[in-house]
């Protein structure tokens, strides 16, 4: 009886021992402490995701329940859909256009505020500005008043002698201009990518190549942008998926409109999505993106070996 | 505790609201008259509802959404004030959109179930909501009389009607009217008939623009209630019974050549204003905002009850006319219909309190005494009768209008807009513009209107 209860106390005894021994382990501490995030994780991202693929193989009109049709959303898009085209060769030319001009320009200002001067943190901070709020819907719709016909830039143009009543949203040329000079001005955040690459660019390379009699734009092209390009390539991949992700510049400003000359991806899905009630379609759409991004950030990795110096300093 | 204090910020921030919009009316001459015997009956209704308000204790919160003007926000805020006021417990939470917004929010909130306890509802939507089950049927509350119908008109009840059930109880009767410039016509000696054909019309648009340089916008970009209108002309109408598009393509070609004409003869509004304003808000309508004659348009195809909010958004000096719609065949043309309706979503949790909303904004004076029918006529006669001496000269112009020009010539709406439809006033939208960027003929535009319009249909049954 008694030896009994004994091995029964040594049983648990020892199932405590384990469990604060699991309890102690590096990788359950880890996972507990990294609950929240995968409950989120799972939550948030996966099961929206798993129900979005779903969806796309459906016909969901939003307010009624999804029935599965298998492919036919994906042949449609392909064989039946014009603005299917149209909106993704859009997205591309703004994408191709906007993204270099913005790194260039980031890079450029970035090389600016490198030399150091009073003021420079304050040049800093109000240069990052616009990438903060360059996204919201405020600076969407200033961005839309001042390009209207009696906006502020044919006010300008007027005060230097140009008598322009240029409709720049209204014409199917210039309405693209508007949104990617809008991407450009957002240049912040990979500015301050570049200035952190370039100070870590040791000064001794500069004083070396001085001496050996090379000019401004020579070292720059022999040593700064070689040194530079991983954060280049760092910065081309991130600023690329968001540039294929746009979507309230083009939402607030011109809907698309005129003839459809901005019809960004995501706010063609958006309107098959809520406006035409099409969320299957939609829903098929989000997963055609996501595999045309994944090929594009794979091609780009693989381009990197030509072009990326990753070697030490 | 803590929640009654907080019920008591909500109460003091809508009041708040309502008076900050007494404030921005005060423009008008009735304000006066109307704020004093609302307080005036106010008061004694306060002393019978807290009495009852007591007795229910529960505090609810309804949520209302609605789509329009900023003049519409603040009326109806104001008008939710009052019925607080007089129904202590029950708070709301107003909610409104633009018109093109609205759709999309509500379509995702019934998606996920969330929808707001009382829903404005438009006939070009109701019909998808209902196949879909997500409004309650409203006909057991006018039976056990929670939504008292004995003072509107049969016709006008019958607008809500989907099928078997009454899903949605009309709040405000309207009509298709062409409001336009009248100081501006008026100083150049051109004069404006009711019941214009489309010749006097076209005649009219071409007079300004050569006298005042103003162009004309044939509601571009703007729903298709004005194509329906010229094609119910000829006995067609954009969506047939069949669940097809219902018109041939001569008139509908003929309705796309009045872009082309307008664009050759210099008259027409170009498309690029459309560029730079949100397309259906009368704040930005280009009747009564644009920096030049060329950039906007001496009249605007709107329905009788935006003339409020256009006449508020009107620059001053500016005077606001109103007639009909120009047509071939006024009394094929013409209807009444219901302006919006007032539903209540299946995922009410309070749908009978919802219900007595929707009773006091059809019966109560003082109610409409606020709203002054600035979503259309009020459906229950003692109501409209009773608002009448208060309303401004534009809302009583408007009366008159729907009484004495409308209503003598008018035929039955047409039917509720099919599933898909959202989807063929894009294609309008997009060949509207096409012909207008002169990229597409008449013909063409007709052609592609009836391919695509009718796939879009079939696929949607």
């Amino acid at each position: 009886m008694r030896g009994k209860q004994t091995a029964a106390l040594k049983k648990s005894n020892a199932a405590g021992i384990r469990f604060k021994k699991w309890l102690n382990k590096n990788s359950t501490a880890g996972v507990i402490f990294a609950l929240p995030f995968i409950i989120g994780f799972i939550l948030f991202m996966i099961v929206p995701m798993a129900m979005s693929l779903y969806y796309s193989f459906c016909r969901f009109e939003i307010l009624g329940a999804p029935r599965f049709i298998g492919f036919d959303n994906y042949i449609k898009m392909f064989t039946d859909d014009p603005e299917f085209y149209q909106s993704l060769s859009v997205t591309f030319f703004y994408a191709l256009v906007s993204v270099p001009l913005r790194l260039v320009f980031a890079l450029a200002v970035a090389m600016i505020l490198l030399k150091g001067t009073k003021l420079t943190g304050f040049y800093r901070a109000a240069y990052y500005l616009p990438s903060i709020i360059g996204g919201s819907v405020a600076i969407s719709i200033l961005w839309k008043r001042m390009f209207a016909e009696d906006g502020t830039v044919n006010r300008l143009l007027q005060g230097i002698g140009i008598d322009s009543h240029y409709s720049w949203l209204g014409s199917t040329n210039t309405a693209i201009w508007v949104l990617i000079l809008l991407s450009v001005w957002q240049f912040g955040s990979s500015m301050l990518v570049f200035l952190s690459a370039l100070k870590q660019i040791p000064t001794t390379l500069y004083e070396a190549a001085r001496v050996d009699g090379a000019g401004g734009v020579s070292s720059f092209f022999k040593i700064t942008l070689p040194l530079l390009t991983p954060t280049i390539f760092f910065n081309l991949i991130i600023q690329m998926i968001s540039g294929f992700l746009a979507f309230t510049q083009c939402f607030i400003i011109t809907q698309g409109r005129p003839m459809n000359s901005t019809l960004f991806y995501v706010v063609y899905m958006y309107q098959q999505s809520f406006n035409f009630y099409n969320t299957g379609y939609g829903a098929a759409m989000a997963w055609v993106m996501l595999i045309l991004i994944s090929l594009i950030t794979l091609i780009l990795f693989k381009t990197k070996k030509f072009w990326v110096y990753e070697g030490g300093m | 505790m803590k929640k009654t204090r907080w019920i008591g910020a909500l109460l003091a921030a809508s009041m708040v609201l309502g008076v900050t919009a007494c404030g921005s009316e005060s423009g008008q001459s009735s304000t006066s008259s109307q704020e004093s015997s609302q307080t005036e009956s106010t008061k004694q209704e306060q002393t019978a509802a807290s009495e009852q308000g007591e007795s229910s204790g529960e505090a609810v919160e309804l949520t209302v959404t609605w789509w329009g003007s900023q003049t519409r926000a603040d009326l109806t805020q104001e008008a939710l004030a009052l019925y607080e006021e007089q129904n202590p417990g029950i708070t709301f939470d107003g909610q409104f959109l633009s018109g093109s917004d609205y759709w999309n929010k509500l379509a995702t909130s019934a998606a996920g179930h969330t929808m707001a306890d009382i829903v404005q509802m438009d006939k070009a939507y109701i019909q998808q909501y209902v196949d879909n089950n997500m409004l309650v049927d409203l006909q057991p509350y006018v039976d056990s009389g929670v939504i008292d119908l004995s003072n509107v008109d049969p016709t006008v009840q019958e607008f809500g009607r989907v099928g078997d059930g009454l899903y949605a109880i009309c709040i405000g009767v309207n009509a298709p009217a062409l409001l336009y410039n009248k100081t501006l016509l008026e100083e150049n000696g051109i004069e404006i008939k009711n019941y214009m054909t489309m010749d006097e019309f076209l005649d009219v648009c071409r007079e300004v623009y050569e006298k005042t340089g103003y162009k004309t916008n044939l509601q571009y970009n703007n729903g298709t209630s004005f194509m329906d209108y010229f094609l119910r002309a000829s006995g067609e109408t954009l969506f047939g019974e069949d669940g097809q598009i219902g018109a041939g393509k001569e008139t509908i070609e003929a309705y796309f050549d009045l872009y082309v004409t307008g664009k050759e003869e210099g008259w027409l509004i170009d498309p690029s204003v459309f560029a730079e304003v949100s397309i259906g808000q009368p704040e930005q309508e280009p009747l009564v905002y644009g920096s030049s004659p060329d950039r906007m348009s001496w009249c605007a195809f709107y329905f009788s009850n935006n003339m409020t909010a256009t006449v508020n958004a009107a620059p001053e000096g500016m005077e606001i006319g109103i007639t009909t719609w120009p047509s071939n065949d006024i009394q094929k043309s013409n209807y009444l219909k219901p302006a919006m309706f007032f539903s209540i979503s299946v995922d009410s949790e309070h749908p009978d309190e919802a219900a007595e909303v929707i009773n006091y904004w059809t019966n109560s004076v003082e109610c409409n005494e606020i709203l002054l029918g600035e979503r259309g006529v009020p459906v229950a006669s003692n109501v409209a009768e009773a608002i009448t001496p208060l309303m401004s000269e534009a809302e009583q112009t408007v009366v008159s209008f729907i009484n004495d020009v409308v209503t003598p010539q008018c035929s039955d709406v047409s039917p509720a807009s099919p599933n898909g439809a959202t989807e063929v006033y894009d294609v309008v939208y997009k060949l509207e513009e096409a012909i207008c960027y002169g990229e597409m003929t008449a013909a063409e535009a007709a052609d592609q209107l009836l391919t695509e319009g009718n796939e879009i249909l079939s696929n949607k049954q």
